[in-house]
C-alpha cells in the first residue's frame, strides 16, 4: 500500500539553473511535483532504455524507482530513475546506453544476431590470444551510464539523526493505524514513509519522503537496540535509533513471465498508476489488465475507458466482474498469456484459456500487471526475522505470534507485509502491533484474516502450463535487469545446479538493479517446477542491503553516526 | 547427490570452495581416486563465492610471488582447460602508499617481484593518473603497479572445477556437514556425517574460515583464526577503471568488474571468530562509502547496490598452511589463505595434492608446513602485504 513512489528520488545534483528542463535537447513541460516519466508520457509512453545484453527496447515498468527501464543521465550524473525524478529548471537530461537513441539503437541488432542468447559462461574463450579484445567489447556493452562527468558541488547535507521509543515504518493503512494507536497512548513515536504523510496523528513525529534502506541486526544489549538507515528524497541520509520497531511496508505489484514480458507497454499496476495524474489520459488507449483481484479493480476504476480486457491467471473477483460489465470490458478468467506482438510497443497479446490449445489475439497497447502482490520484506530479512513460505501467497512472510511479534524481540510486523488481507484486518493488525510494542497484552483474540499458508499459488499451475508449451521464437527474458533468459535457467538445472542461491550465481538472475524484486519471486516458482520440489525447498532469497540502491555520498554522510556502539 | 556412492574413499576433501575443488581436481588428474568432496552448504556458499576476484603477484615473500605467478598462468588457461570463461582481465593492481613507511614497503615488494622477472613499477604520485584517472591524490606518497595482475569472476571457476571433478569420476556431496574425524592408532580412518560415515585414510581440511573449527573436530588445536570481512558492489557503469586499486593505509580496495560494477571493501574492526555471523554492518557501509567517494569523487552519487560479507582464514605469519599435520597421519591442511585463497588456489592446491600423493613439494616447510607453529616461538618468515 505504501512505497508508491511519491519521493523525489533524485541524486545529488548540480545546483539548478533556469529555463525549462531539457530532455535530449528539447524543452519539456513539467508540472509541479511531477516525475520526468509522467511529464514525458503526455507525448506517449517513452522508450528510455535499451537492455543490458541484447539492447532490447525498454519503457518504464515499475514506477517506484526499482527497475532498470527508465535510467537517464541528469546533468552529467548517470543512472537517475526517471520515474521518481522530479526535473528542476535548467536540467539537462540525456538517455544512456543507446545510439543514436533508445527508440532507434544501432546495437539493437545484437538482439537479432544473438537470437538464441549470448553465452558469457562458456563463450569467448577461443582463441586465448583474443581475450583482451573480448574483454574490451563485453566491457563496453556492460554497464548503463558513463561515470559522472563532474563532481556534484551541492552537498547531501547533514544527516537527520533521531532517537525514539517506537518507530513505525510505512504510511499505508496498517502503519497509519499503528501510529494512531500510539498517539492515543502518548507514546514517543516516529513515523516514516517513502511518500507523503499528511494528517499525522497528534504527538507523532512524521518524517515523510523518507525511505528505509537498511535495518541491521539489532544490538539487544543497547538502550536503543535498533538503528534504521534511511534516505530522504533519495539524497539526504537519516539515522533513526529506536527501542521498538513496527514494520508495515506493505507489498508491491510483482512481475510476470510470458513471451514478450519485457516489451515496452508491459508494466506493473504501480507503474501504470504513476504514469499519469488522475484526470489525465494515460499513455495507452487499450490496456490489458492482468489479474482478477483488488488491484485489478483499482486499475479498472482508474483507467476504465482505456481498458481493453481483463485477463487473469486464475478466477476473477465479483467486484472486478461488476465493474468490468458496467464498462463493457470483456473478462478472460483462467487464462494464459502466450505471447506478445510488437517490438517497440505492445500491439497485441496472444491469450489461451488454461488447458486449451487454441489461442486468440487481443489487440492492446499496454499490459498492466495486477495479478500478484509480494510483501516488501527486505527490512525483515535484514534484521534477521524468521520468515516462512505461505503457499497461497507464493512468497515468504514473517512468522508472527498472536500479538504480531516476530522472532526478533522488539520488532513487529503488521498489515499486508505480514500477510493480512482486507482493510479491516490490515488496520486491526496495525493497532494490535502498536499495543504490543507498548507491552500491552494483545488486543486481538485471534489473528484477523491472513493469506492462507497452504499453497499452491495460482501461478504454479500457470507456469507449469507455460513451461510445457512450445515457444515459437524469440527470447523469454526471465530477469529483465540482467537480460537472463528462461533457457539459461533451464540449462543450469539440467547441468545439475540446484536451488535459488546457486542458480542465481550461475545465471545472474536476480543480480540486477532491482535486486531480484521483479524476477526472483517467479524464479522460485519456475525452479520448483524444473527441479520437481516444493518452492519452499528452493531456498530463501538472501536480501542484501540496501533495499534500494543508495548513493555513496548518502552513506558517507552517516559515517560518524554508524560507528559500533555509537549514538 | 544426497549420499556418497561408496563406503570408502582414498581421499575425503572437506570444503567445496576453490581450494577444496582444485585439490580434488589435481588428485583425480594424478589418478589418486576415488575422491569425495563434502560441503555443508551449497556450491560457492563460502568465501569462494563472496570475494573480490582480485589476482595479484605483488608480494613481499618470493615463494608467494611464485605461487601467484603460476596461478596467473593457470587462470589464463582456465577457459581452455575447464570450458568456463572466468573473464580473467589483466588490468593490473595499483597499490597506493600514504606515508614514507608504506612507500618503503612497496619498494621492498617491488624488489622481490622484479627478481621473479615480473615488470612491476614504482610510481610517483603524478604518474598515478596514467593508470587510474580521477583519483583524489592528496595524501598519496607513491604507488606501485603490475600490469599482469588482474581480476576474475570467481563463480565460473567454481562451476568449471565442479564439472571437471565430476567428469573425472570424483563425487561432490553438498548440503552435508562433516561432524567428526575417526582415528585409529594415530591415523585418520574415516569421517562421519549426520546420517552416515565413510572410511578413508586421508582427510583434507579445506574448510576456509571454518578450518579451525574443523581441525578441532579432529582433536587438533591450530593457530588459524577466522575474521569477518565486508564488501559491496555498486550500480554498473561503463568501463572507466582498469586496475584493482588498493590503499595500504586503510585497506580500501576496489575494481570495476566486467559487468561494470565497482566491487570493493575496506578493513573495519570486527570481533574475531565466526560467532557474529555474516550480516552487513552500518559501520562498514558508511566508512567504505566515505573512503571510496573521497578517493574517487566522481563516484559520489553512484548507488550502492548490495553489500555482503565472508570470512578470511588468517594465520599469524600471513602465509597459508599446506601439508600433513605432524600430530595426525592422514590429516592434511589446505587452509589459512587469509584474503588471498582465490588468487593462490591453482598453484597451492597442486602442492596440497602432491603432498597427499606423497610426492613431496618445492615448498619451504618453515614457511608453509603446519608444523611451523608447533613449539616455535615465532614464525620464521612473515608475509606482510595482506591488504587487497
Ligand atoms: C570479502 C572477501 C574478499 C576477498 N577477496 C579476495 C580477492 O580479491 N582475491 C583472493 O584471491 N581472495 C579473496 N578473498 C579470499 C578468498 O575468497 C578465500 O581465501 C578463498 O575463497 C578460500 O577458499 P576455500 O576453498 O579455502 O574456502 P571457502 O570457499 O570458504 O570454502 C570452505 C567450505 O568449507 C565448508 N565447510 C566448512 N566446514 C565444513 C564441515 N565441517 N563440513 C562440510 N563442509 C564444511 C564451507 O561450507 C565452505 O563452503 C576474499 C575473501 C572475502 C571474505
Ligand atoms: S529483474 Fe531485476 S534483478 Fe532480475
Amino acid at each position: 500500500m505504501v512505497n508508491t513512489a511519491q519521493w523525489s528520488g533524485g541524486r545529488e545534483m548540480e545546483p539548478p539553473s533556469s529555463g525549462a528542463p531539457r530532455f535530449r535537447g528539447a524543452p519539456v513541460t513539467v508540472r509541479p511535483g511531477e516525475s520526468l516519466v509522467s511529464a514525458l508520457s503526455r507525448r506517449g509512453l517513452p522508450i528510455l532504455q535499451r537492455s543490458i545484453r541484447y539492447h532490447r527496447p525498454r519503457a518504464p515498468f515499475c514506477g517506484v524507482g526499482a527497475c532498470t527501464q527508465c535510467l537517464v543521465r541528469v546533468n552529467g550524473q548517470p543512472n537517475v530513475r526517471a520515474c521518481t525524478y522530479r526535473p528542476l529548471p535548467g536540467d539537462r537530461i540525456e538517455t544512456e546506453n543507446a545510439w543514436p537513441s533508445p527508440t532507434n539503437d544501432l546495437l539493437g541488432v545484437l538482439d537479432l544476431l544473438f537470437w538464441r542468447g549470448i553465452d558469457t559462461l562458456h563463450g569467448f574463450r577461443r582463441p586465448r590470444s583474443a581475450a583482451p579484445v573480448y574483454h574490451r567489447i563485453i566491457r563496453r556493452l556492460a554497464g548503463y551510464g558513463r561515470a559522472a562527468d563532474t563532481v556534484p558541488t551541492t552537498p547531501v547535507g547533514a544527516p537527520v539523526v533521531r532517537s525514539t521509543a517506537v518507530l513505525v515504518i510505512g504510511g499505508g493503512p496498517a502503519g497509519r493505524a499503528a501510529a494512531g494507536r500510539l498517539s492515543e497512548n502518548r507514546a514517543e513515536t516516529l513515523w516514516i514513509d517513502a511518500g507523503p504523510l499528511p494528517d499525522s496523528p497528534p504527538g507523532v513525529t512524521a518524517l515523510p519522503r523518507t525511505r528505509a534502506i537498511f535495518l541491521p541486526l539489532p544490538d539487544p544489549a543497547a538502550e536503543t537496540p535498533f538503528q534504521l538507515l534511511a534516505s530522504i528524497d533519495g539524497v539526504r541520509a537519516a539515522s533513526i535509533r529506536a527501542r521498538r520497531v513496527i514494520v508495515a511496508t506493505g507489498g508491491f505489484d510483482a512481475g510476470l513471465l510470458f513471451p514478450g514480458s519485457d516489451r515496452p507497454g508491459v508494466m506493473t499496476a504501480e507503474g501504470a498508476l504513476s504514469l499519469a495524474v488522475p484526470g489525465d489520459a494515460p499513455p495507452f488507449a487499450r490496456a490489458l489488465i492482468v489479474g482478477g483481484g483488488e488491484r485489478a479493480a483499482l486499475l479498472l476504476e482508474r483507467f476504465g475507458t482505456f481498458v481493453e480486457a481483463v485477463v487473469a491467471p486464475g478466477a476473477i473477483d465479483p467486484v472486478v466482474v461488476e465493474r468490468a460489465s458496467a464498462l463493457g470490458v470483456p473478462l478472460y478468467p483462467r487464462s494464459l498469456l502466450r505471447g506478445v506482438q510488437g517490438r517497440r510497443r505492445v500491439r497485441s497479446a496472444h491469450v489461451a484459456h488454461r488447458g486449451a490449445k487454441e489461442r486468440f489475439e487481443l489487440r492492446c497497447d499496454a499490459i498492466l500487471l495486477a495479478h500478484r502482490r509480494v510483501p516488501n520484506a527486505q527490512l525483515l530479512f535484514q534484521a534477521g526475522v524468521r520468515m516462512h513460505w505461505r503457499g497461497a501467497g507464493g512468497a515468504y512472510f514473517p512468522v508472527i505470534d498472536h500479538d504480531l511479534t516476530t522472532s526478533v524481540p522488539g520488532l513487529f510486523a503488521a498489515g499486508e507485509l505480514a500477510g493480512f488481507t482486507g482493510t479491516e484486518a490490515i488496520e486491526a493488525s496495525g493497532r494490535s502491533a502498536a499495543e504490543a510494542s507498548l507491552g500491552r497484552p494483545a488486543s486481538l483474540d485471534a489473528l484477523p484474516a491472513r493469506v492462507p499458508a497452504d499453497g499452491p499459488h495460482e501461478l504454479e499451475g500457470y507456469y507449469r502450463e507455460l513451461l510445457s508449451g512450445q515457444f515459437a521464437s524469440g527470447k523469454l527474458v526471465a530477469c529483465a535487469c540482467e537480460d537472463v533468459l528462461l533457457e539459461e535457467i533451464r540449462h543450469a538445472v539440467r547441468d545439475g545446479y540446484r536451488g535459488i542461491e546457486v542458480v542465481k550465481r550461475y545465471t545472474g538472475v536476480g543480480t540486477g538493479l532491482c535486486q531480484g524484486r521483479y524476477c526472483l519471486p517467479d524464479a522460485l516458482l519456475l525452479l520448483s517446477i524444473l527441479e520437481g520440489r516444493p518452492p519452499e525447498s528452493i531456498g530463501y532469497i538472501t536480501q542484501r542491503p540496501p533495499v534500494f540502491p543508495t548513493a555513496l555520498s548518502t552513506f558517507a554522510s552517516l559515517s560518524d553516526c554508524a560507528a559500533p556502539g555509537g549514538s | 547427490m544426497i549420499a556418497p556412492a561408496r563406503p570408502e574413499y582414498r581421499v575425503v576433501v572437506v570444503g567445496a570452495g576453490v581450494i577444496g575443488l582444485y585439490t580434488a581436481y589435481h588428485l583425480l588428474k594424478g589418478g589418486f581416486g576415488p575422491v569425495l568432496v563434502v560441503d555443508r552448504g551449497f556450491l560457492s556458499s563460502g568465501a569462494s563465492g563472496r570475494n573480490g576476484g582480485g589476482v595479484r603477484q605483488q608480494w613481499e615473500t618470493q615463494a608467494t610471488v611464485r605461487l601467484a605467478r603460476e596461478s596467473v598462468a593457470a587462470y589464463r588457461r582456465f577457459g581452455s582447460d575447464f570450458g568456463y570463461n572466468v573473464w580473467f582481465r589483466q588490468g593490473g593492481y595499483l597499490f597506493l602508499a600514504s606515508s614514507a613507511a608504506e612507500v618503503g614497503q612497496l619498494r621492498s615488494v617491488h624488489a622481490v617481484v622484479q627478481k621473479e622477472g615480473l615488470a612491476s613499477r614504482l610510481l610517483a604520485p603524478n604518474e598515478v593518473p596514467r593508470y587510474a584517472a580521477g583519483l583524489a591524490l592528496d595524501g598519496v606518497h607513491g604507488a606501485s603497479f603490475l600490469r599482469s595482475d588482474g581480476t576474475l569472476y570467481p563463480f565460473p571457476a567454481i562451476w568449471g572445477l565442479y564439472e571437471a571433478i565430476r567428469s573425472l569420476g570424483g563425487e561432490v556431496l553438498l548440503g552435508t556437514e562433516v561432524l567428526s574425524v575417526a582415528r585409529d592408532a594415530g591415523r585418520v580412518s574415516g569421517v562421519s556425517f549426520v546420517n552416515g560415515s565413510v572410511k578413508t585414510s586421508v582427510v583434507v581440511n579445506a574448510a576456509g574460515g571454518w578450518s579451525k573449527e574443523f581441525s578441532a573436530r579432529a582433536g587438533l588445536a591450530v593457530v588459524n583464526q577466522p575474521s569477518r570481512h565486508e564488501i559491496l558492489a555498486t550500480e554498473p557503469l561503463k568501463p572507466f577503471l582498469d586496475p584493482m586499486v588498493v590503499r595500504l593505509s586503510d585497506g580500501l580496495y576496489f575494481s570495476q568488474t566486467m559487468r561494470g560494477e565497482i566491487v570493493g571493501g575496506l578493513t573495519v574492526p570486527h570481533p574475531p571468530g565466526i560467532g557474529a555471523g555474516m550480516a552487513t554492518s552500518p559501520h562498514f557501509l558508511t566508512s567504505m562509502a566515505r573512503a571510496l567517494s573521497t578517493l574517487v569523487p566522481r563516484l559520489r552519487s553512484l548507488g550502492v547496490l548490495r553489500a555482503w560479507s565472508g570470512f578470511y582464514d588468517d594465520t599469524p605469519d600471513g602465509l597459508p598452511v599446506i601439508g600433513e599435520d605432524p600430530r595426525l597421519t592422514g590429516f592434511v591442511h589446505a587452509n589459512g589463505f587469509g584474503g588471498h585463497g582465490f588468487m593462490l588456489a591453482p598453484a597451492a592446491a597442486q602442492r596440497v595434492a602432491k603432498s597427499v600423493m606423497g610426492e613431496g613439494t618445492d615448498l619451504d616447510p618453515a614457511m608453509f608446513a603446519p608444523g611451523r607453529f608447533l613449539g616455535a616461538p615465532s614464525p620464521a618468515t612473515v608475509e606482510r602485504l595482506q591488504l587487497g
